[in-house]
């Protein structure tokens, strides 16, 4: 691995001096202030980087209660189609608010994949990749962070809020990449307290603790012992190479970077007016798609955010194996204001263009539907939703039977999907990193192929 | 509320200069060294083919830490360094490792290896946390009575599982239940195939529940043959909380779920079981399960231990073994290692004594030449991630650090409830990935910078093992950083380490103009010390295990 020195290619400086400067409170003091004019001026800024949102669907949601109803089928359940505000695009009665932003959808229809197991197709959709084998792919939010994130950033290339990780988490980290791109994750875990009717505010279980220095220590401290203790770490890689080390001192750096920077008030979400928070929805997923805008807006390249369990489904996330339609629609009520709100928020701030949102999960669900209610995984013909900045919205991709169970038009792989997500964002499919096993892998499979319908 | 203070006992130990241990117990028995030595003929066959060269035995404290890290889940105190370091005994790492399986931290410390193993869920689940102060008493009652491997599978596969479970399990309480392992799985047939079959057979079996294995040779008809030996068991549906019904012990056969099909109990191996009379059905699998003869059954357990301390099964992944095109990296030794364990009787602690004297568990982790990076060879030790439970018993280990009553079991993990154990143990959670592909976090290194428990333990207010150093007079700042080295990182300072630590205690810490008086001189090199000891809890070498 030769991932020790961690330049910082536009300030020249070696790491080790950025270190030293943001911890002595150099950098960081310097920088007050700037922040809430950044947003307005990165909006305008004409060679502003595009962002992507992730809104990861934990379960595998219900396609056919979702993105492609068949209303009057067997298999089609009792949720009726609606009309959006773009001609053609129909979907579920129960995202009645992201019916009026049908014209900035593009609906893909016609997943078609080859997982189906939980932990393995969490793996496949997030790194394009399927599981097992000698290499460790980087997840999407990695890959974008790479190529995207700003050299002068404070904050890390990719957020992960709220995710859930013991499924698959190989799932969830840089892979062959830099640690420095694996992500900074907020609100682990605190789905327990939502599930369990403790009806806190969401928002305390998205800040970043242990920010501040401990009592009685100064930034002149705070400084000499980040400096000696990164030329401890730099002795202990050189001896014992390999991930667990880089990544000890990379998770430092970033965090001492974070430490020092104005940045961070990303996270304060009281910051926002409370009218805006109410339209999010008072949720762990609401008020994480806040934080997303507020991460997007300063410069964070790729945020996610993780819809799981909501209060009385009695499901784990979208995982509707029994009682789907009671779930899916109290899912839903969580999940349209906050989206819809989120491309409303995004525009009012300037940052629809350069922002794409995506919709997914693991897989889809069984088109039909068993003895519980409930839908079980099926892979072999579901939906995703491209939304926002750089696509061509108002429009579906793709066509399933009338029976939901076979895709009759337009199959798309994850490959070809995350193809696009990376073209959309201006990042070239083909570009290739060395990986762990020594041979260069391409960001997504050789062969893939952007959906041009899609591409502005 | 939890009281916690900072022990003052743990400073006289370390300072305390000497044996103090109690004397060794024998040295490991001849046989487990035997098949320590069949493993360097095979691991040594391996290096000569890929023209390897390993790298150097690990020096007296590298092997304690590892070895203690292993078995006592904790490093060593100070005090066991000094008195390991000093004894000239040739003998000496299989004494420590027979003194650390005949000490209580053995027991403490596997069962929570093997609760993490068996009741995963635990990590992620509200539920299933509360499974586990049950189900870890009864690992701790299996393992301080050394109770052999097969019969605790055994006892855990034909464990009541009915109406009467229902009323304790969830009940947070200490009585040992092993019924909670069932629990966990939902009670369910195919989650308890999927889960029994990966930790005990080694084979993988859940994508089978489907669909026939994209993979693998195993068919969706066996998966279910297999899963049908659980299908007498009953759930009462009770919300998000599974619990257990009135199982029908005798039933044989389950449908498979959305088909007509009824599959009939049918071992993995296809052999057809041989049923008795009035003999309950999961009894006839735990027999077979847990057999001598089973082709799976000392394999996957043989490969599972050696994961645990070499970093990667000699079968990788270690629930992949069969029918995969996953291919062992040591065929033979595998096989030996299963033979000799099954021949003494599944006795843990005997595999556990002929891994640990082997040269390979004692290769350094540094690294020597370009060679040994291959982790299925086995040139060099890895470095790896702790677990939750060894990072704070470490902590407390280094810092004196103890808690009193209140105090959450093993597992249990409660966010902000301003537990300074749940603080720490919640950001390092156990994740089920891969311990030599663990990568520190930001929030984990924001918790240990800034957290409270490293503030206590490292200022000079609140720490009395930091007191105890710097109030010490017949210490030179040598000694005291010396004595912070061993209480952190378990081994002297390299010479290069010693001057650089000791220029800045000296030269007043992070202050660059001179002091004015000596109180103020005195004062700055406190806090110098106390520096010190944050960046060597801080770093890698402490957090990482080697």
């Amino acid at each position: 691995m030769s991932q020790s020195k961690i330049q910082n290619p536009k300030s020249k400086m070696s790491r080790r001096d950025l270190l030293r400067l943001t911890a002595a409170g150099f950098v960081g003091a310097s920088m007050s202030g700037w922040l809430e004019n950044m947003a307005a001026a990165a909006a305008q800024d004409p060679q502003r980087k595009r962002s992507c949102i992730l809104l990861w669907m934990n379960g595998g949601p219900s396609q056919m209660d979702t993105f492609d109803l068949k209303p009057g089928h067997a298999n089609g359940g009792p949720f009726k189609e609606i009309d959006t505000n773009a001609p053609g695009v129909r979907f579920s009665e129960h995202l009645p608010r992201l019916a009026k932003h049908g014209d900035k959808l593009a609906i893909i229809r016609s997943m078609k994949t080859k997982e189906a197991d939980h932990g393995r197709a969490t793996y496949l959709m997030r790194t394009g990749r399927p599981p097992g084998g000698p290499i460790q792919y980087p997840v999407l939010g990695s890959l974008v962070a790479k190529e995207l994130e700003r050299p002068d950033s404070e904050l890390p290339g990719f957020v992960s809020i709220a995710p859930i990780r013991f499924l698959s988490p190989g799932a969830f980290g840089s892979g062959f990449l830099s640690p420095q791109y694996a992500p900074l994750i907020v609100g682990e875990n605190a789905g327990n307290f939502v599930v369990q009717g403790q009806q806190q505010d969401a928002a305390q279980f998205l800040k970043v603790q242990d920010l501040d220095l401990p009592t009685g220590i100064n930034a002149k401290r705070a400084a000499a012992r980040v400096k000696m203790l990164d030329e401890m770490e730099e002795d202990f890689i050189a001896e014992r190479p390999g991930t667990a080390s880089v990544a000890h001192r990379a998770a430092y750096q970033r965090a001492v970077t974070m430490m020092r920077s104005e940045a961070v008030k990303a996270f304060e979400l009281d910051k926002e007016p409370k009218e805006l928070r109410d339209r999010y929805g008072r949720n762990l997923f609401g008020q994480g798609c806040l934080l997303a805008r507020r991460l997007v807006e300063r410069g964070v390249p790729f945020v996610e955010v993780t819809l799981n369990s909501v209060p009385n489904a009695q499901v784990f996330g979208w995982d509707t194996h029994q009682d789907n339609f009671n779930a899916v629609q109290k899912l839903s009520g969580v999940l349209d204001p906050a989206w819809a709100t989120l491309l409303e928020d995004l525009k009012a701030k300037g940052l629809l263009d350069t922002t794409l949102v995506v919709w997914m999960g693991e897989f889809g669900r069984t088109p039909k539907i068993n003895a519980q209610k409930g839908r079980d995984h099926w892979a072999n013909s579901w939906s995703t939703v491209l939304s926002g900045g750089g696509i061509k919205g108002g429009q579906v991709v793709g066509k399933t039977s009338a029976d939901g169970t076979t895709v009759e038009e337009r199959p798309v792989p994850v490959s070809d999907l995350l193809a696009t997500i990376a073209t959309v964002l201006g990042i070239d499919p083909t570009k290739q990193n060395p990986s762990n096993v020594g041979r260069p892998i391409r960001i997504t499979d050789p062969g893939s192929k952007p959906i041009q319908e899609v591409l502005v | 509320m939890t009281q916690q203070r900072w022990w003052p006992l743990a400073c006289l130990a370390l300072l305390a200069a000497g044996p103090a241990l109690g004397a060794d117990p024998p040295a490991g028995d001849k046989d487990a060294l035997a098949l320590a030595a069949k493993i360097d003929t095979h691991l040594q066959a391996g290096w000569d083919a890929a023209k390897v060269k390993p790298a150097p035995a690990a020096d007296d404290a590298e092997f304690l830490r590892r070895v203690s890290l292993h078995l006592a889940g904790r490093i060593p105190s100070v005090a066991e360094v000094r008195s390991f370091l000093r004894d000239p005994a040739p003998d000496k790492r299989v004494r420590v490792v027979e003194r650390m399986l005949a000490s209580p931290r053995y027991v403490t410390h596997f069962t929570n290896v093997w609760r993490a193993w068996m009741l995963p869920e635990a990590n992620a689940s509200f539920q299933a946390r509360f499974l586990v102060p049950g189900f870890s008493a009864w690992l701790r009652k299996q393992l301080a009575e050394n109770v052999t491997y097969d019969k605790m599978v055994h006892e855990l596969l034909t464990a009541p599982v009915g109406a009467q479970q229902a009323q304790f399990v969830y009940g947070g309480n200490q009585q040992a239940n092993p019924s909670a392992f069932y629990v966990a799985k939902e009670i369910k047939p195919e989650n308890l195939a999927a889960a029994t079959s990966r930790l005990f057979l080694g084979v993988r079996l859940e994508c089978a529940q489907c669909h026939h294995h994209p993979f693998a040779d195993w068919k969706r008809e066996q998966f279910w043959q297999y899963a049908a030996f659980f299908s007498g068991l009953k759930r009462q549906n009770q919300g998000d909380f599974a619990v257990p019904g009135t199982e029908a012990a005798d039933s044989k056969e389950i449908t498979i779920p959305g088909t007509e099909r009824v599959m009939q109990a049918k071992f993995l191996d296809g052999s057809v079981p041989k049923w008795k009379v009035k003999e309950p059905t999961r009894k006839t699998l735990a027999d077979w399960v847990t057999s001598a003869n089973n082709p799976y059954f000392a394999r996957a357990t043989v490969n599972r231990l050696w994961e645990y301390f070499l970093g990667t099964g000699i079968c990788d992944p270690v629930d992949e073994m069969v029918g995969t095109e996953t291919k062992p990296s040591h065929p033979e030794l595998l096989d030996e290692l299963a033979a000799d364990f099954a021949a003494h009787k599944f006795d843990l602690k005997y595999l556990i004594r002929a891994i640990t004297a082997s040269k390979a568990y004692q290769l350094s982790g540094v690294r020597t030449h370009p060679t040994q990076d291959d982790p299925r060879l086995f040139a060099r030790m890895p470095l790896r991630g702790l677990t939750a439970d060894q990072l704070w018993d470490s902590v407390a280990e280094a810092t004196g650090y103890r808690s009193g009553g209140g105090a959450l079991p093993p597992g249990v993990f409660v966010a902000n409830n301003g537990n300074p154990r749940e603080a720490i143990v919640g950001k390092f959670a156990d994740l089920t990935g891969k311990a030599t592909e663990f990568q520190t976090t930001i929030l984990q290194a924001l918790s240990l910078m800034n957290g409270k428990v490293i503030e206590d333990a490292t200022g000079l207010q609140s720490s009395e093992i930091l007191l105890a150093i710097v109030d010490n007079p017949f210490m030179t700042t040598r000694e005291r950083v010396e004595t912070l080295y061993l209480a952190t990182l378990s081994r002297l300072p390299k010479e290069k380490e010693l001057s650089r630590m000791v220029r800045y205690v000296e030269s007043g810490g992070a202050e660059e103009a001179k002091a004015p008086n000596d109180d103020e001189k005195q004062k700055r090199q406190a806090q110098a010390l106390a520096d010190v000891f944050w960046i060597l809890l801080n770093s890698g070498e402490f957090l990482l295990k080697q």
